[in-house]
């Protein structure tokens, strides 16, 4: 899924491309987010234990319901203009990727079956998590959810990730939402993960920008693709043998995977023979994606239509559906404020910090300069105790004194 | 190296107080001009601009421009254990990961010293560009902080309109509506005690409650507060710190927004 080991290959290559946020700072923005994504990780994780699921009384799993009602309202709770973007048809190198997945899917039901023979609790768990699929039907129910709840939902010609990029791009939202890290390579501006992780976790959102990826690299945005379809993506096959920061390493010497098949040494690095790398990287860069999208629109929430469909439908508990829509009619009030950025534009600041950033704090060094560092604030405060020269014993300079020493301490082990 | 004495050292013990609540972790940027921080809230609605002139300080040393990342409540935590009448004295070395408070009671027979760690903080700087505001409305600090404390209790959201009548801060809530109307008046014993309306034409701004509250932290600074409004900017309530300079909260507005579906 995505591009193999992207993530650490930035956090050590372009750490200032990506910052943890509060979730609460996305106050009043708009988000576009991969549905498909989030109804497989709701899927898997909302009200499981084991095999079980939740259901509704037909049997029917409700879990993608759930997960998908109870998130968006704390996006909207958060201020957070969400809008959903499905998946449409996939492009056909991807088939082969898809193709995969569902053998892995008929190995997970095949194990869950032995599994259950054995009784090992453990590996039915694992195995029947491995067997979920995202169903249309799945994505039928969460439309007709969103479009309840009054949350406008895209339906993408293509990809999800593609068509969340290009609203992105086009302005039309501010950040995309997903986990898959091809959003970047589709060029989204500015994505975001862990976005829809559950608030128990505690994880802060993670913020990509793909201008600051490009600057850190020193590449331009196709060096970035071709860096990306080394790494490994959902259209064509990784060579073997090349990792992240080999492909980083490939892409800064070579320039583009053209030059790099050229040059690169055949016999230790095995080129697939049909290797489709030109149709992938087109699919990146010119991706099918709607070209006219109507504005978006957050409306009230249909409070009989939503009735019907979890309480009566889904066996949703009646009291927390009335709750759960006064929460959504209770955030429409507070989407309503403005937020500082739309008045005033961010400016560079003239001061350097006092505290000096510490990279990488791997070397020696920089501890050296903290020791010395300590050591002079250790003088001034004796001689603060000079200054003000009198009889009496200072408590506050026995305390100075005592707080460098234990700093000390600390800083040499 | 930098080194600020401020004999007033209540005064930054209160400027802590009034920003603590908006803000968790800001830079304090020291510059020849002064002492100065700005700082937004954490979801972007608000933001907060304090201003300490040189001036005002008895001693003023700043080598350089420095900013200092800071936990506003670790400050104040420190801050408190000084006495109200103590001298404060800021001091920071360069390269330094650390900051340290000294507090000098008045007759010199006690001082202490607490040193804070300090922080990395990435945060954006805001261009606030000088405006003509549609209206200024300046009252007693404390009459305002009254308004804002009893509007809460009844809705969540503050409309302020100036007309030629005066200023009107009006509310809604489940229980009821309230409205508060301040004439302009001019004729009192004391200066701090009118109230001022400068009028170029009329403007009505609705904002959250919540935040103006939390502005209010900043009464004990001054007597008055200055509230300039225009239709197309964020709201200022300002705070004077007398002979040092000022306290100066924006918070964004509400936006009207057209919705065609409205259901009832």
């Amino acid at each position: 899924m995505g591009i193999k080991g992207l993530t650490k290959l930035l956090a050590d290559n372009a750490p200032k491309s990506m910052k943890e946020q509060k979730f609460e700072s996305y106050f009043g923005r708009k988000i576009a987010i991969d549905a498909s994504m989030s109804i497989y990780q709701f899927l898997i994780v909302v009200g499981r234990t084991g095999m079980e699921t939740l259901t509704n009384e037909a049997g029917e799993v409700t879990s993608h319901l759930q997960g998908m009602f109870n998130r968006t309202i704390r996006l909207l709770e958060a201020g957070i203009k969400p809008v959903y973007v499905f998946d449409g048809q996939p492009p056909d190198l991807k088939k082969q990727e898809l193709a995969k997945r569902f053998s892995k899917r008929e190995d997970a039901t095949k194990d869950l079956s032995t599994a259950i023979e054995a009784g090992d609790k453990e590996s039915i768990e694992k195995f029947s998590k491995r067997t979920v699929k995202v169903t249309k039907q799945h994505n039928e129910d969460c439309k007709r959810l969103l479009r309840l709840m009054g949350v406008p939902i895209i339906e993408a010609p293509c990809e999800a990730e593609a068509e969340c990029a290009a609203l992105c791009k086009s302005d039309k939202v501010y950040a995309v939402a997903s986990e898959d890290m091809d959003s970047l390579t589709f060029g989204a501006p500015r994505f975001l993960r862990h976005l829809m992780d559950p608030s128990s976790k505690k994880i802060p959102v993670m913020e990509f920008e793909i201008a600051k990826v490009l600057e850190e690299l020193e590449f331009t945005m196709d060096q970035f693709i071709d860096l990306c379809i080394l790494c490994g993506c959902d259209y064509c096959d990784s060579i073997k043998g090349i990792g992240g920061q080999t492909a980083l390493k490939l892409i800064r010497q070579y320039g583009c995977i053209e030059n790099m098949l050229e040059n690169i040494n055949r016999e230790r690095y095995q080129i697939p023979e049909d290797w489709p790398y030109q149709e992938a990287r087109r699919l990146f860069k010119e991706p099918m994606v709607s070209v006219d999208i109507p504005e978006l629109k957050w409306t009230s929430p249909d409070e009989e239509g939503l009735g019907n469909f979890l309480v009566k439908e889904n066996g949703f508990n009646q009291d927390r559906v009335t709750k759960a829509i006064e929460k959504i009619k209770a955030a429409k009030n507070k989407s309503s404020q403005g937020r500082l950025e739309s008045f005033f534009k961010p400016v560079v600041s003239t001061s350097t910090p006092l505290k000096r950033k510490e990279k990488g704090c791997k070397l020696g060094t920089p501890q050296l300069t903290l020791k010395s560092s300590m050591f002079t604030i250790q003088v001034s405060s004796r001689s603060s105790f000079h200054i003000g020269s009198s009889k009496l014993p200072r408590p506050g300079c026995q305390f100075g004194y005592h707080n460098a020493l234990s700093l000390t301490s600390c800083f040499s082990t | 190296m930098l080194e600020l004495r401020l004999v007033q050292g209540s005064l930054l013990k209160k400027v802590l107080e009034a920003i603590r609540e908006l803000v968790n972790d800001a830079n304090f940027d020291c510059s020849a001009t002064g002492f100065s921080l700005q700082a937004m809230d954490s979801s972007h609605v608000a933001l907060v601009a304090l201003l300490l002139r040189s001036e005002g300080f008895e001693h003023y040393r700043c080598d350089r421009n420095l900013s200092m990342g800071m936990n506003l409540n670790n400050m104040a935590k420190m801050l408190r254990c000084a006495g109200n009448d103590d001298i404060i004295t800021l001091k920071a070395d360069d390269g330094s990961d650390t900051v340290t408070f000294m507090f000098e009671s008045p007759n010199q027979d006690k001082i202490a010293d607490f040193e804070m760690k300090l922080m990395d903080i990435d945060s954006e700087h805001l261009g606030i560009p000088d405006a003509e505001y549609q209206a200024i409305v300046k009252m007693p600090a404390a009459e305002f902080a009254r308004i804002c404390k009893d509007l809460s209790s009844i809705g969540d959201t503050v409309v302020i309109s100036v007309t030629k009548e005066g200023v009107k801060f009006s509310t809604a809530g489940d229980i009821g509506t309230a409205n508060i109307v301040c004439r302009q008046n001019k004729t009192v014993d004391k200066p701090e005690e009118a109230t001022i309306i400068e009028m170029q034409e009329p403007v009505s701004l609705t904002f959250a409650l919540r935040y103006m509250n939390s502005f209010t932290k900043a009464t004990p600074l001054s007597e008055t507060v200055t509230i300039s409004l225009s239709s197309e900017l964020p709201v200022v309530v300002e705070y004077k710190i007398a002979e040092m300079g000022y306290i100066r909260f924006y918070l964004a507005p509400k936006i009207e927004e057209d919705e065609e579906d409205m259901k009832s």
